[in-house]
């Protein structure tokens, strides 16, 4: 059985896997009932909302993006943290570490298959997210021509295309977090522990991008990129802040999942 | 500053009993074998050799050393300095080919609780090749669990995660199998079970490693042992060369201090000891007359005089560092 096989049927074999696909499920049906059963609509876009939120009556294909939006810093990033905490330090917790690493496994191909299965749980949540989403969006309100943020109007097709591509973004966006709870795993015997440190570094990063005085930091803070892909919505596609955001969230990706596979392979494992 | 204990130090006294396995394969080995945590040293330049087909007693009482040991012949933790060595594979530069070799487990056996037993031993047990369904039945039967192999591990008591440790350790008939307190936690029964079991393997030539403060179960099973204590190796050996007390008895008598000198003017100062109310004589049953004779010839009443049966490990310990340094100054 592969390290890829066998990590996967573990995460399938905890509950708090299916409550976090549950709350991805749930939340685009939570706000599209309330678009609906709201008279007042969402806030206008001078009143804090989002624009295309307000959008959501007029045309399904919205909820996706407003599910994305009202995700991205929050539950995400938890689901992230709690998915990439458990490969080393919840194992250490359970005692089934030194089980597992008491086989003739290499320690670093048995890392990268956790951070890669990590990864899978927060790729599977979002896939969930955006069917969800299309589902409600369209049960609810049906689905029309898209309208992008620069005013020009595309196809159902186009939108559901450019929807998926944001999703995709949101999923390397989130890889980040995956990788530095890894890190962050791979530093303590306690999941809970793990979790909260990465937790709490990606809040104050957003704190910190919220600050004008901060702004010099903006560039190199992972999470200040994650709402770049409204640029897909623009047409022609503003590349410029992508290709930057992308940039970012690889160096984060690679330089943190170093560190991790440099401190587990010669970590002693004493849990 | 390392936490050295300084008031024994092992290194005046021969080590070494018996620690060569003639013309039998070294299983395992481990030379100068050194783990600091910070500023305490928990296993101190450790020499060991285990031959092909012995039942191994690693004894000493708790916080010996004994666990951190069994954790760097797993490889789980590193060296300081020295190392552990599983037939031709030194660890852990060759961790993974080591272990292909090696069964067992360390502290509490632990398991996925949400899982059966069947598929923590597939799952774990394939992560060093394949495991037929057969073979899974056949050792949770060697270890009493067959009609609990499809319930979640999650609902198992502290024994029976024992005995599937066992089961997971017997998986793919390893060389040497390595067992930390198999018997903590079980019923008499299960200990009785599992001391079989240990017996069994060694009968098939199964080389077993096993950890233990009992020294009861030690020499109901094994046929060499090694005696730990602040890290270090007292003494390692054949079990019967190891146990001093063989040839004891406790005396009573009616001016203990007196009877003391006495004794130890026949026996020497390692030859005897205060043990509560009696004095322990090391030594031959021939000894036994002429200590009474000798005592009776001071005027000292002899009470009574009474085979010294059963020790506990820490008395052996303190009997074996005693005898050992009388032969130092000698």
């Amino acid at each position: 059985m592969s390290h890829l096989r066998r990590e996967f049927v573990k995460i399938l074999f905890q509950k708090r896997t299916y409550f976090g696909w549950a709350g991805l499920f749930l939340i685009p049906w939570l706000i599209t009932i309330a678009m609906r059963l709201s008279n007042e609509g969402p806030p206008p876009p001078d009143q804090g909302g989002p624009e295309f939120v307000f959008l959501i009556t007029s045309n399904g294909l919205y909820v996706a993006l407003a599910s994305l939006f009202a995700l991205v810093n929050f539950l995400l990033p938890l689901l992230a943290s709690m998915s990439g905490s458990q490969t080393i330090a919840g194992e250490a917790e359970n005692g089934t570490l030194r089980t597992v690493l008491m086989q003739p496994v290499r320690r670093g191909a048995l890392l990268m298959a956790k951070w890669f299965i990590a990864n899978v749980y927060i790729a599977i949540g979002l896939i969930i997210l955006l069917v969800s989403a299309l589902a409600a969006g369209g049960a609810f309100f049906g689905f029309d021509r898209m309208m992008l943020f620069s005013g020009q109007t595309v196809s159902v097709g186009h939108g559901i295309g450019l929807i998926c591509v944001a999703y995709l973004f949101a999923f390397l966006a989130m890889a980040t977090v995956v990788s530095l709870a890894v890190t962050f795993s791979t530093l303590t015997n306690s999941g809970l522990t793990a979790v909260a440190a990465a937790l709490v570094l990606v809040i104050v990063m957003l704190v910190l991008g919220g600050f004008s005085v901060f702004d010099f930091l903006e560039p190199y803070l992972f999470t200040s990129h994650f709402d770049a892909w409204v640029n897909f919505f623009q047409s022609p596609i503003e590349w410029a802040p992508i290709g930057e955001a992308l940039l970012n969230f690889a160096v984060w990706i690679v330089g943190l999942t170093t560190v991790a596979w440099l401190i587990f392979r010669r970590k002693d494992i004493l849990s | 500053m390392r936490d050295v204990p300084d008031e024994i130090d092992s290194r005046d006294v021969p080590r070494r009993i018996f620690d060569s396995c003639g013309d039998q394969t070294i299983v395992l080995s481990t030379h100068a074998l050194t783990k600091d945590f910070k500023n305490l040293r928990a296993v101190d330049s450790l020499d060991l050799s285990v031959c092909r087909g012995d039942i191994y007693g690693f004894l000493g009482p708790n916080g010996a050393g004994k666990t951190t040991t069994i954790r760097l012949i797993f490889g789980l933790t590193y060296p300081t300095t020295g190392y552990a060595q599983i037939l031709d594979y030194r660890l852990p530069e060759r961790r993974q080919e080591a272990l292909r070799h090696v069964g067992g487990f360390v502290d509490d056996p632990m398991f996925y609780g949400n899982m059966t037993a069947r598929r923590n031993l597939r799952m774990l047990g394939r992560m060093n090749g394949e495991v037929s369904e057969e073979r899974i039945t056949e050792v949770l039967e060697m270890v009493g669990l067959s009609d609990r192999g499809r319930s979640k591990v999650g609902s198992y008591s502290h024994g029976m995660r024992q005995r599937l440790g066992i089961a997971l350790a017997l998986i793919h008939n390893p060389d040497l199998v390595v067992l930390d307190e198999p018997t903590s936690g079980l019923d008499p029964q299960g200990m009785k079970d599992v001391r079989e079991l240990i017996r069994q393997l060694g009968r098939q030539g199964t080389t077993v490693f096993l950890s233990s403060h009992l020294l009861h179960e030690v020499e109901l099973v094994c046929n060499r042992a090694a005696i730990m204590r602040k890290g270090r190796v007292v003494v390692q050996g054949p079990v019967s060369e190891l146990r001093p007390s063989a040839n004891a008895v406790k005396v009573l008598t009616g001016d203990q201090g007196r009877a003391l000198e006495v004794l130890r003017g026949l026996v020497g100062t390692g030859g005897v000891r205060e043990d509560e109310e009696y004095l322990v004589i090391q030594g031959d049953e021939e000894l036994v007359p002429e200590a009474v004779r000798r005592l009776v010839a001071d005027r000292i009443d002899v009470l009574a005089v009474v085979p010294a049966i059963e020790q506990g490990l820490e008395d052996m310990f303190l009997e074996l560092t005693a005898r050992e340094e009388e032969r130092g100054r000698a």
